[in-house]
């Protein structure tokens, strides 16, 4: 076999590892049961997407689609942060948890420690 | 014929690196799926943001053509690194304001004075009075 064959085999099977690994994460995305699982997965989606992006770039031997793999680094932060900062409230007040005697109880522990 | 076995040992250092960065990754999905809070599984997406993209970039890095790959590559990981844990702390911010039961979720709040056993015991109370 010669090199060339072999760094095919390794990168073509790595993208397609990435791949199946991309579409679990897309499927934990859909039934994720909470809003944090979901932008957990877009992020976690967005590293695989960058990898597989960066190997790609290998095997077609192509140099500016590490460019395309940085921007998206970049884009999908952004993303994230934008989700995540519309669901934080504007009064950062601590919210208070359903059993309301509990909480003042650790309040005061917290104050005591201090 | 020494300089294909040079490229030989630069083809199998690539493949380890990459054997690892597909052990991160697998893991991290992994922990993804067993952890049943999004909590424990910020922990296991970490894995694949730092170690995964670590590995892929130092296996794509030792098979690179020139040093402008080197350059973009060792870039794309230090964005990473700096975003991913910005993310996580954005996620936990969300996670700690939006689900009311989160302060369940997150032992920190146990009394220091109260003795293990004591602890114990509390949850155990606290998680029957959820189920009922």
């Amino acid at each position: 076999m010669s090199i060339e064959t072999a760094y095919e085999w390794l990168y073509g099977c790595m993208i397609l590892f990435l791949v199946i690994l991309a579409g679990v994460m897309l499927f934990r995305a859909i039934i994720g049961p909470r809003v944090t699982d979901r932008i957990m997965s877009v992020n976690m989606l967005g590293t695989l997407v960058v990898s597989c992006i960066a190997v790609a770039s290998q095997l077609l031997q192509e140099l500016w689609l590490l460019d395309v793999a940085m921007i998206y680094t970049m884009i999908s932060f952004i993303s994230v942060l934008i989700l995540a900062t519309m669901y934080i409230p504007r009064n950062r007040k601590m919210q208070m948890p359903e059993g309301k005697e509990k909480q003042n109880v650790t309040r005061k522990t917290n104050k005591d420690r201090r | 014929m020494r300089k294909m076995t040079l490229e030989w040992i630069r083809f199998w250092i690539t493949a380890v690196c990459f054997f690892g960065a597909a052990a991160a990754f697998l893991a991290e999905v992994a922990g993804v799926w067993r952890f049943g809070y999004v909590m424990n599984r910020m922990h296991a997406a970490g894995i694949g943001d730092t170690l995964g993209i670590f590995l892929i970039s130092l296996g794509l890095a030792v098979s690179a053509f020139s040093f402008a790959d080197i350059l973009k590559l060792v870039l794309m990981v230090f964005f990473l690194w700096l975003s991913s844990p910005t993310c996580t702390h954005f996620l936990g911010q969300v996670e700690y304001f939006t689900n009311r039961k989160a302060m369940k979720e997150i032992p920190v709040r146990k009394i220091s004075d109260t003795s293990e056993t004591e602890q114990n015991s509390e949850r155990k109370e606290e998680k029957k009075e959820d189920e009922s």
